[in-house]
C-alpha cells in the first residue's frame, strides 16, 4: 500500500514537473493595440472642448479680425494673411503684407515692398494652449507672463498668448503698419507708420483712436467690456483672442475621434501610417504631445527661401537669430500638425507644396536639401531661394541629430504616412468662409 | 457611457462545489489562475485531488446530482467556512456557507445559504489609493463610485428529491447567486479606475440515480445554467483642456455585458469489479453553451459579440478500497469546440473591396481544445479509540492540461492567423477529518500552481495586458502573467439534528 501510494505521488509529480510551461510566442498584436500603445508613449491625448467665450467679445473680435482699419494703410486685416479661404493661412511660401494686392496664393507684391521673411502660420487651433507663437517663438509664455522682444512693452495681465500676440502684427511695418510716408487707401497719411521704433503704446493708442471714431465700435467695446469708459488696445486684443478661440478651434479630425476610442475613425492605411509616425519614421520625436508639435524647435533642413532676417539676411537663422548657441541656428518652431493637410506650402519657408514632398524630404534630409528643386516654389518667390553650397552646408552643419540618417521609407510607407496626416483634418476646417462677415464697422472691404 | 459586448465567451463556473463544477465545463484560452471562489460546500473528494468518477462523496454528491441525496440517513446541519488567497496580493476571499441536509420519510432535501467577501486584487487596490486629479469629474454625469476594497456575494441553494422505486431516485435543485465580486475580474480591465460588478447566476438541475443491488449505479443529470453579469468599468482618461490650458482627467464609463447560457447532460456509471475492493466508473458530460454577450476585457481590443461552444468530458475512473484505505484515479479527456465572432455595428468596407453589412461577421474565431485531466487521491481512515469514531487523512493531486488551437479569420482585412497554446496546471490537495459520535469536523486544503494573474509582477517578469478568468479570448498580443499560487483552506463542521 505504501509503495503504491508513493508510486501514485511520483507519477503525479512527474506529470506536474513541466507545469510552468510558458505559452509559445503569440502572433503580433492588432493594429489598434499597437497604435494605442504607441500613442501613450508620446503624450498624445484627446483635446477637450473649447469653452464658450464671451459672445460680445467674440463679436467684437470678429469685426476687428476682418477690418482693415487696424493696418496703417487701411489695406490689410488679420484676415488678409490668415485667409478663411486658405485654412487661416494664405497658401503662400512667404507672406505679403501691407502694400500687396489680391488674396491668397494670387496675392501680388506691392511696388517697393518686400516679402515677409516667412510663411503665414495657420491660426487653426491657435487658442488651444500653445505656449509659443511665430516660427521663431519670439513670443512665448502663458498665464500672463510672456517672453518677447524687450523693445515692445506688452500690457500686464493679458489672459493668454493670443491676446499678447494680437499686439504685435500692428507694429510690424511689413505686415500691417507700413512705412513712413505711406498713404492709406484713401490717400491720407498713414499716421501709424510715423511712430518710431519703440513707440508701441503710441501705435496702439492710434489704432484705438481710429476704432473709437466709429460709433459701432464704441458700442461693441461697451458691450464686450462693460464699465470701461476708455477702451484700450489690450481689450481689442482680448476680443481678437476670444474670437480666435471660439471660431478657429477645429479638433474633430478622424484622429481625434480615434483618440476618443472610435476604432473605426481611421482607415487601416491611416493606422499603418500612424504606427510609422509614432514609431520607425520618428515623426513623433518632434511632433508629440496633445498638439502633435508646437512645443519645441528643430533644424529640419528646410530650404532657405526669402529675404532673411537680421544681421544674417538674406539667410534666416530662425531661433538662432534670437538666442546664442550654435545648435539653434536654422532651428524653427515644430509645427503642430492638426489640419496640416489644409495649410500648404510647408515649413517656415513654404518650400514644399505637398505632404508627399515633405515626407520625402524627411526620408533623407541631407539628400533632399542638397538636391532641392526650386521649381516647387511659386514663380514669384523662386528668386528668393538660397541654394548655394555654402548655405546648404551651413544648414546641414546644425541639422537635428534625429534627421541625419535616412529613414529608408518605401513609397508605400510614404503613402501610409501621408494618409495618416490627412487623417488629422477636421472636416469643418475645410470651409471657413462663413466666418468672414459681410461687412465691418469701418466700411472697408472684407475680402 | 459606452456599452460593449466583447470577445470570447465567459463561462462562469458558478456551481457550488468542484464536483458540480465538473458538470459545467470551464473553457479557458489563457492560463489565468482560478481561485476556488465557488467551492463552497464540504467535500471529501476535493481533498483527494478531486476524484469523483469511481469514488462516492457522501458530502458533496447531493449538491452535484440531487438524486444522490437518497443516501442521507440522518438530517444534518453544516457550516463550512473557507478562505482562499492568491499569492502576491492578487486576490483573496472568505466564505461562510451554512445549511442543512434533511431526511423525512422518503423525502430528502437540502437548503443552504452562503455569504462571501471577495477582496480586490492589490494592483487594483493600489490604483484606488493613488490620488486622482480630476477636477472635472465632479461636474460630469459619470461620477466615479466610492472605492471598495472588497465585494460581497450571496448564494442560496435548495434541493429536494425522493426515491420513486427501490433503488431509483429523482431529485431537483435550484441554486441562485447574487454576484458583486467575481475573483480576478478587476484585473481584466487594465488601466481602469473602478469596477462595479453586478449580476446573478441561476443553476437548475434535474437528476436521476439508479442503484442496483450488485453495487452498480447509473446517474443522469440535466442542468441549465444561466449567467448574466454587468461590469461597469470606470476609466480616468487624460485630456488637454483648452479652457484651463492644462492636462486634466475625465471619467468614462464602459458597460460590459457577460451572458452565458448552458445546457448540460451528465451521465455516470460505476460498478464493482470482481476483484475485491476495486471499483470502476465512466462519465460522459456534454455542455452546449451560448454566449450572447461577452465582455470586452482589455486583452482583446477587437469587439466580439456572441458565440457558442460545445464542450465534452469523457472520463474513466478506478478506485480500490482495502480495509480503511482508498486509492482512486480519474482520467478525463475534454474535447471542446468554440466559435465566437464579432458583429459589424455598421457597414464595413473590406480590403477586398466588398462591404460587410451591419450585423455581418467581421472576425471569426474557431477554437479547438484537446484537454486532459488527471486526478488521483488517497484516503486513509484511522480508528482512534472508543470515544472517537475515526480520523481520516486525504492526499491528492490534480493535473489539468489545456491544449488548443485557434483559427481566426478577419473578414475586414482578409487575413487569417493560427495560434496554438498549451499549459499545465497542477494542484496538490490534502485533508484531515475527525468523526465523533455527535459531530464531524473536516479540513481540506489545496495549492494551485501553473497559472498566473495579470498585473502581477514576479521578479523580472513584468506582466502586460489582462486576461480573463474562465474566458475564451483570442489573444491579440503577448500573453504574459506573473506566476501566482492559489491557496485554499476550508473547515467544515456538521452534526445531526434528529
Amino acid at each position: 500500500m505504501r509503495i503504491r501510494f508513493l508510486l501514485v505521488l511520483g507519477l503525479g509529480g512527474g506529470l506536474g514537473c513541466d507545469a510552468t510551461n510558458v505559452p509559445p510566442e503569440p502572433t503580433p498584436p492588432s493594429l489598434d493595440t499597437q497604435l494605442r500603445a504607441s500613442l501613450g508613449g508620446w503624450g498624445v491625448v484627446p483635446i477637450g472642448p473649447m469653452p464658450a467665450q464671451n459672445p460680445a467679445q467674440v463679436a467684437l473680435g470678429r469685426a476687428l479680425f476682418f477690418d482693415r482699419i487696424l493696418s496703417g494703410n487701411r489695406d490689410v486685416s488679420c484676415g488678409t494673411c490668415h485667409d478663411v479661404a486658405a485654412a487661416l493661412a494664405d497658401g503662400r511660401s512667404l507672406a505679403l503684407g501691407t502694400g500687396a494686392t489680391g488674396s491668397g496664393a494670387g496675392r501680388v507684391l506691392g511696388q517697393g515692398r518686400q516679402f515677409t521673411p516667412r510663411g503665414t502660420p495657420s491660426l487653426l487651433n491657435s487658442g488651444i494652449g500653445f505656449d509659443q507663437v511665430f516660427w521663431d517663438a519670439r513670443l512665448s509664455g502663458r498665464g500672463g507672463a510672456f517672453t518677447h522682444d524687450p523693445a515692445v512693452a506688452l500690457p500686464v495681465g493679458l489672459p493668454n498668448i493670443l491676446a499678447a500676440q494680437a499686439h504685435l502684427p500692428v507694429l510690424d511695418r511689413r505686415e500691417m503698419r507700413g512705412n513712413p510716408g505711406d498713404l492709406d487707401v484713401f490717400g491720407h497719411p498713414n499716421e501709424l507708420a510715423g511712430f518710431g521704433q519703440g513707440q508701441s503704446a503710441e501705435v496702439w493708442n492710434a489704432v484705438m483712436s481710429r476704432l473709437l471714431a466709429i460709433q459701432e465700435y464704441v458700442a461693441m467695446f461697451s458691450a464686450a467690456f462693460p464699465g470701461t469708459s476708455a477702451p484700450r488696445f489690450d481689450q481689442a486684443a482680448r476680443a481678437l483672442a476670444a474670437f480666435q478661440m471660439e471660431a478657429f478651434t477645429r479638433t474633430g479630425s478622424p484622429f481625434d475621434r480615434y483618440l476618443d476610442r472610435d476604432d473605426n475613425a481611421l482607415t487601416a492605411q491611416q493606422k499603418r501610417g500612424g504606427l510609422l509616425f509614432f514609431g520607425t519614421a520618428r515623426c513623433a520625436t518632434c511632433h508629440n504631445g496633445p498638439f502633435l508639435g508646437g512645443t519645441s524647435f528643430a533644424n529640419v533642413g528646410a530650404p532657405q527661401v526669402g529675404p532673411g532676417t537680421g544681421a544674417q539676411a538674406p539667410l534666416d537663422l530662425g531661433l538662432g537669430a534670437l538666442q546664442t548657441g550654435e545648435f539653434q541656428r536654422f532651428a524653427f518652431r515644430v509645427a503642430p500638425l492638426r489640419n496640416v493637410e489644409l495649410t500648404a506650402p510647408y515649413f517656415h519657408s513654404g518650400a514644399y507644396p505637398t505632404l508627399e514632398a515633405v515626407v520625402t524630404h524627411y526620408n533623407d534630409v541631407p539628400l533632399a536639401l542638397s538636391t532641392y528643386d526650386p521649381s516647387q516654389l511659386a514663380p514669384d518667390v523662386r528668386n528668393q531661394y538660397h541654394g548655394e553650397p555654402a548655405t546648404v552646408a551651413a544648414v546641414l552643419a546644425t541639422l537635428d541629430g534625429r534627421l541625419r540618417q535616412p529613414l529608408g521609407l518605401t513609397p508605400a510607407q510614404v503613402g501610409d504616412l501621408v494618409a495618416f496626416l490627412r487623417g488629422l483634418t477636421d472636416p469643418t476646417a475645410r470651409n471657413l468662409r462663413s466666418l468672414a462677415p459681410a461687412q465691418v464697422p469701418s466700411g472697408l472691404p472684407v475680402r | 457611457m459606452l456599452q460593449r459586448a466583447l470577445p470570447l465567451a465567459a463561462v462562469l463556473v458558478c456551481s457550488w462545489n468542484a464536483a458540480a463544477a465538473a458538470q459545467v465545463i470551464s473553457i479557458r484560452t489563457v492560463p489565468i489562475s482560478q481561485s476556488h471562489q465557488f467551492d463552497l460546500f464540504p467535500s471529501r473528494s476535493l481533498a483527494m485531488g478531486g476524484v469523483t468518477i469511481a469514488v462516492d462523496d457522501s458530502l458533496s454528491d447531493p449538491f452535484s446530482n440531487p438524486a444522490k441525496g437518497f443516501r442521507l440517513a440522518v438530517s444534518r446541519f453544516f457550516g463550512a467556512p473557507g478562505v482562499y488567497r492568491v499569492s502576491q496580493g492578487a486576490g483573496a476571499g472568505r466564505t461562510l456557507p451554512v445549511g442543512a441536509l434533511f431526511r423525512s420519510g422518503p423525502w430528502f432535501g437540502a437548503g443552504a445559504l452562503a455569504l462571501q467577501q471577495v477582496d480586490l486584487s492589490e494592483p487594483m487596490a493600489l490604483a484606488l489609493q493613488v490620488p486622482i486629479s480630476c477636477r472635472a469629474c465632479l461636474d460630469q454625469a459619470t461620477v466615479l463610485p466610492t472605492t471598495q476594497g472588497s465585494n460581497g456575494n450571496t448564494f442560496a441553494h435548495a434541493m429536494v428529491g425522493r426515491p420513486v422505486s427501490p433503488g431509483f431516485s429523482i431529485g431537483g435543485s435550484l441554486s441562485w447567486s447574487g454576484l458583486h465580486g467575481v475573483d480576478g475580474v478587476d484585473l481584466l480591465y487594465a488601466g481602469s479606475s473602478r469596477l462595479v460588478q453586478r449580476g446573478h447566476a441561476l443553476d437548475v438541475r434535474l437528476g436521476l440515480h439508479k442503484q442496483w443491488t450488485d453495487d452498480r449505479a447509473l446517474s443522469a443529470l440535466v442542468l441549465h445554467d444561466r449567467y448574466a453579469s454587468t461590469h461597469d468599468v470606470y476609466y480616468l482618461d487624460s485630456f488637454w483642456d483648452p479652457g484651463s490650458q492644462q492636462f486634466d482627467q475625465r471619467s468614462r464609463l464602459e458597460e460590459n455585458l457577460d451572458h452565458t447560457n448552458t445546457w448540460g447532460l451528465h451521465l455516470q456509471y460505476t460498478q464493482a469489479l470482481r476483484a475485491p475492493g476495486w471499483r470502476v466508473g465512466v462519465t460522459a458530460t456534454t455542455n452546449l453553451a451560448s454566449h450572447p454577450k461577452i465582455p470586452n476585457y482589455e486583452i482583446q481590443n477587437i469587439p466580439r459579440d456572441p458565440g457558442n461552444s460545445e464542450a465534452f468530458n469523457l472520463g474513466v475512473g478506478l478506485a480500490r478500497t482495502v480495509d480503511a484505505s482508498t486509492v482512486a484515479i480519474d482520467l478525463v479527456y475534454e474535447p471542446i469546440w468554440s466559435h465566437t465572432w464579432a458583429d459589424a455595428a455598421g457597414p464595413v468596407e473590406t480590403a477586398l473591396g466588398t462591404t460587410i453589412p451591419a450585423g455581418g461577421k467581421t472576425i471569426e474565431n474557431r477554437f479547438r481544445f484537446s484537454n486532459a485531466i488527471l486526478r488521483m487521491g488517497l484516503s486513509q481512515d484511522i480508528e482512534l479509540d472508543r470515544s472517537t469514531k475515526a480520523m481520516s487523512l486525504q492526499l491528492g493531486l490534480s493535473v489539468h492540461r489545456i491544449d488548443y488551437s485557434l483559427a481566426q479569420r478577419n473578414h475586414v482585412t482578409a487575413t487569417s492567423r493560427q495560434l496554438d497554446e498549451d499549459w499545465v496546471e497542477w494542484s496538490p490537495t490534502w485533508g484531515v477529518s475527525f468523526r465523533f459520535p455527535a459531530w464531524e469536523v473536516r479540513y481540506r486544503g489545496s495549492a494551485t500552481n501553473g497559472t498566473g494573474r495579470p498585473g502581477v509582477f514576479s521578479g523580472n517578469f513584468a506582466t502586460v495586458d489582462a486576461a480573463p478568468r474562465n474566458i475564451l479570448v483570442a489573444p491579440s498580443g503577448p500573453i504574459s502573467f506573473g506566476n501566482v499560487r492559489v491557496m485554499t483552506h476550508q473547515v467544515s463542521i456538521s452534526f445531526p439534528f434528529r
